[in-house]
């Protein structure tokens, strides 16, 4: 008895100290930060920017030619409020988007990498015009461009939709690497939500047809739509990840120092989120998103960034319009009608690409009594300049937090 | 693998320090019926609809037991079982994925060491016993037909057991028992989406089987 006594004790403090070593819960994805991003402010000279429509500057402004030949003056070129009251749609005050703003709150300025239409693309073409000019090319973002897919929304129409993938390589060309005087934003993947919501949305209509039409069973038809949805997510995960990867490889390890990364905000609260046929689908869109973000924030996970949580920021801003100066947020503010008119019927689906805001301009095709700047979006998805104002405060306060500004 | 062992040399050093003894050393063997009594936290996740939860089924075993007795009242015991497969279905909102089989399945290893009071004298042809101890529950090759990923934590809990013997010789005797378990474990499954969901068992377990002294 004494030596149980005596050995129990030890029993019983080891069984503690083996529960006491935990870590025996498995991880959840997604759960982790990232760590070791710069905490004291930078000393910037560039503003490179890595995206899509959202951080796209005018890389298509060719297919806007008011002549119709790709030739200059241009009546659009950006998605959002066009504004050309001074020629130029880079150099209006009216008509910018977010990259533009944050980047002239630092006094810099930032042009288009690559600008074309159909096939003919030019590099750089601020640095032809002003050779002085030649370092400002560095808003990579293109409409429709996917992360790593060359073939992105609207590729087939003659957009050249540099993936980001390429993009990124494309800058390393251009200037060797990235340098710590560089404000890096990457904000991609958007248009892989579209693409894959696409997939799931064509898919769903047969599922719906063949329940319908009695061929398969309603579990059955909930198990197929499940599947399509996880297979929608699943892409998903894989863009985020090679997203992760390619801020990891090549920003990080090739110079960049300030990158901040933006996950995706929800597309359900937008126009496009509300609108009848995407409605029945909502949850779905919000996932995808959902999940993109899972598994970027999974990747990039202990690397030295910041993630600029778009999610939250939006949801905020989309929940509390007034406090944001916000009249209208379900109503674009494009007319669509206008735009198929001044385009002679080419534009049929009021993309704000080719919507313009200058007043009493003849391709002028803002909705009558529209604000560009208290309506919050432009077409479907794309806002304002009042919109992409609302991101760039945003942004500017979170590079703020971070100590970088 | 590293707690286990640790624990194993716990117990195996609780049975050396005694002074031998006629007969103090028992080996069980035995059917154990495992009821898991599963409360689910129920299922969460990107793109899971709300209301989806699992059920979990019961499994039957058999264990193997080791008990060390300490003068004529009391023992130490050592219960390991191979390991049962513990299944789980798709429940509430997500019913319907049971169509592609087993959301599920984890093979539950379970050592169990149990502090044991053997009433009556020993050699009385009936000897109720009680014990009470500490269970470690872990889960290896877990599977989900929904996420390749699939996995859940370990575990740390009490258990506590009733218990009678039937002696048939002086060596061999039957037995049956009635123990309960607190195991509680995190469950995650990640592919495109990730699935979590806490999985509070309250197992009870149900075990018939012999026993030989030597």
């Amino acid at each position: 008895m004494r030596a149980f006594r005596t050995l129990s004790p030890w029993v019983l403090s080891t069984t503690l100290l083996l529960a006491a070593c935990g870590g025996s819960d498995p991880d959840v994805p997604g759960s982790g930060s990232p760590s070791g991003a710069p905490t004291a402010p930078g000393s910037f000279s560039a503003v490179v920017s890595f995206g899509d429509s959202l951080s796209d500057v005018g890389s298509y402004a060719p297919a806007t030619s008011l002549a119709g030949d790709g030739s200059a003056p241009f009546f659009g070129g950006k998605f959002t409020t066009n504004d050309t009251t001074t020629g130029a749609p880079t150099a209006t005050p009216l008509g910018k988007v977010w990259v533009e703003n944050l980047a002239a709150s630092l006094g810099l300025i930032v042009t288009p990498a690559e600008v074309g239409f159909a096939g003919t693309t030019v590099q750089c073409p601020a640095a032809a015009a002003v050779p002085a000019l030649a370092s400002t090319c560095t808003a990579y973002g293109q409409g429709g461009a996917r992360v790593t897919d060359p073939n992105g929304i609207g590729h087939s129409a003659g957009f050249a939709t540099v993936p980001v993938v390429t993009q990124i390589a494309n800058h390393l060309t251009r200037f060797g690497s990235f340098k710590s005087s560089d404000l890096i934003l990457v904000y991609a993947g958007n248009n892989d939500v579209f693409t894959q919501f696409g997939g799931f949305a064509a898919a769903a209509a047969q599922i719906q047809a063949d329940l319908a039409a009695g061929s398969i069973s309603a579990d059955r038809a909930n198990l197929e739509l499940f599947t399509a949805q996880q297979t929608a997510q699943e892409a998903m995960k894989t863009a985020a990840l090679e997203l992760a990867t390619l801020v990891k490889t090549q920003i990080l390890a090739k110079g960049g120092t300030y990158v901040a990364v933006m996950t995706l905000s929800d597309i359900a609260d937008t126009p496009f989120g509300n609108s009848p046929e995407v409605v029945p689908a909502r949850s779905v869109l919000t996932a995808l998103s959902q999940t993109f973000n899972l598994w970027l924030r999974d990747g990039l996970t202990g690397q030295p960034v910041q993630i600029i949580d778009t999610f939250a920021l939006y949801k905020t801003t989309y929940a509390n319009p007034g406090q944001f100066g916000i009249v209208n947020n379900t109503v674009p503010a494009c007319d669509a009608a206008k735009i198929q008119a001044v385009t002679g019927g080419a534009v049929t689906d009021g993309s704000s690409l080719f919507c313009n805001a200058t007043p009493g301009a003849p391709y002028n095709t803002i909705v009558t009594d529209a604000d560009v700047n208290t309506w919050q979006f432009a077409d479907s998805v794309h806002p304002t300049t009042g919109g992409h104002k609302i991101i760039s405060d945003a942004f500017a306060a979170q590079l703020h937090a971070f100590g970088w500004i | 693998m590293k707690t286990i062992s640790s624990l194993l040399v716990a117990a195996a050093l609780a049975g050396s320090a005694f002074a031998v003894q006629a007969q103090d050393n028992v080996f069980k063997i035995g059917a154990t019926r495992y009821d898991t009594h599963a409360k689910t936290s129920g299922i969460e996740g990107v793109g899971v609809p709300p209301g989806a939860d699992v059920k979990v089924g019961d499994a039957t075993t058999v264990i193997f037991v080791y008990e060390r007795l300490f003068g004529p009242n009391l023992g130490a015991e050592l219960v390991i079982g191979i390991p049962p497969t513990i299944k789980a279905k798709a429940a509430g909102s997500v019913e319907f994925l049971n169509a592609t089989g087993t959301v599920l399945e984890t093979e539950n290893w379970s050592p169990t060491v149990l502090f044991n009071y053997h009433f009556f004298e020993p050699g009385a042809t009936w000897r109720p016993y009680v014990g009470a101890g500490i269970n470690y529950t872990k889960f290896k090759n877990t599977k989900s037909s929904l996420a390749p990923n699939a996995e859940l934590g370990s575990s740390w809990g009490p258990a506590v057991q009733v218990g009678i013997e039937y002696a048939i010789t002086k060596d061999i005797s039957a037995f049956a028992s009635l123990a309960a378990l607190k195991v509680k474990s995190k469950v995650v499954a990640s592919d495109g989406t990730v699935l979590t969901t806490t999985v509070d068992f309250r197992p009870t377990t149900y075990s018939l089987g012999v026993a030989y002294k030597f």
